[in-house]
């Protein structure tokens, strides 16, 4: 595969991974610090490229190091702010109802209290629909610890929204 | 294999509806970056290709020079060996000039080529080992051995085959004059393989 073909084909996807992935931390400059941080991941892919084996799963690879670069970020960006609750007050996409925002304000937050590896695990399944086999690859686990870590997060997630009933 | 609770996938819609994706406008916008951003980074390789004895001759060149040689194959199996980081542009006018010499050789108007070779990909082993290959004259071979001891690694007759294997400009740097100590072809990696290699040989008169 050659690096345009990288761009082309994995951009949108991994923007949205970090966006999501970044999740509470997204505050006003949001769209800035996530285009910053894919700048980041592709220019690591693009310095390390010529590593790649051609037959390996360059998708997994490029995860991989979205998921290294936002874990890194996420850690200097909680250091500086002391709280990180600050976002679920803030505004979000126009709701058609109060209550739904509401809703999904709590979720993201449930969401953002989870351990990182089970934050990445669960929004690489269900947001961005990697296999087990790939996760494991991004996650550097097992597919085993990949499936625990999915299954903990899900969970966590479905008991914590029956509390809320 | 593991039943899911009848709740995960409530869990899970719910999930993707409060997490969301990002605005359409953000993407094109962060896409576009990416994309200036590669256009003035990559390297530039500049290609070209032309019909030949030996099947369609392939030509690429960077900024430091000629980068590739192949022949006998198909388009994108020669483009997909080239650096996987640059942008490639089809340029018939700069592949010419390297083209024209290809053809002289062919035409056993020209032995020798007055070409700037661009060898920055391989190691400096491969580098040693290819440098050695030019020195052979056309009309001559070397053995695999000859050249391990030519660049004073006189155990490394393997490794020199393998070095071989890898070059990226073949004909122009002469590989096909390296054969077996037992005076069999040994082996060829540009296009054809073999049959390439023999026919080579025979054009400079080096085989009969």
């Amino acid at each position: 595969m050659r690096f345009e073909e990288l761009i082309d084909r994995h951009h949108d996807e991994i923007y949205a991974y970090l966006w999501r992935l970044l999740g509470n931390e997204r505050c006003s400059d949001a769209m800035r610090s996530v285009e910053d941080l894919v700048q980041e991941v592709f220019l690591r892919a693009y310095e390390n490229f010529h590593s790649v084996r051609p037959d390996s799963n360059h998708r997994a690879w490029l995860y991989k190091i979205a998921t290294n670069c936002a874990f890194t970020a996420l850690r200097q960006i909680r250091k500086r702010r002391k709280s990180f609750l600050q976002w679920m007050h803030s505004p979000v996409a126009a709701e058609p109802h109060p209550a739904v925002q509401t809703m999904r304000r709590q979720l993201r937050a449930l969401v953002e209290q989870l351990p990182s590896k089970q934050k990445a695990g669960v929004t690489l399944r269900y947001l961005q629909d990697l296999d087990y086999a790939e996760i494991a690859a991004v996650l550097g686990c097992s597919e085993q610890t990949a499936r625990a870590n999915v299954s903990q997060a899900l969970r966590r997630l479905r008991s914590a929204l029956k509390e809320e009933r | 294999m593991k039943k899911s609770h009848p709740s995960d996938h409530e869990t899970v819609r719910r999930l993707r509806s409060a997490m969301g994706s990002p605005p359409a406008c953000a993407l094109v916008a962060s896409r576009t970056r990416i994309r200036k951003w590669h256009a003035d980074t990559a390297p530039l390789i500049r290609w070209g290709e032309t019909k030949s004895p030996l099947g369609t001759l392939f030509v690429a060149l960077s900024a430091r020079g000629l980068c590739a040689v192949d022949f006998g194959r198909r388009e994108a199996d020669f483009l997909e060996r080239l650096d996987p980081r640059a942008r490639l542009e089809k340029d018939l006018g700069a592949a010419q000039p390297v083209i024209e010499q290809l053809l002289e050789y062919f035409a056993r108007a020209r032995t020798r080529f007055d070409l700037q070779v661009d060898l920055s990909l391989l190691t400096p082993f491969q580098r040693e080992v290819l440098k050695a290959a030019s020195r052979i004259a056309p009309g001559r071979v070397w053995t695999y051995q000859r050249v391990a001891e030519e660049i004073g690694r006189p155990e490394c007759s393997r490794p020199v085959g393998q070095a071989l294997a890898r070059n990226p400009v073949p004909i122009v740097i002469p590989c096909h004059r390296v054969i077996a100590s037992d005076g069999s072809l040994g082996g060829y990696s540009g296009g054809s393989g073999l049959t390439a290699k023999r026919w080579l040989l025979q054009l400079e008169g080096a085989l009969s």
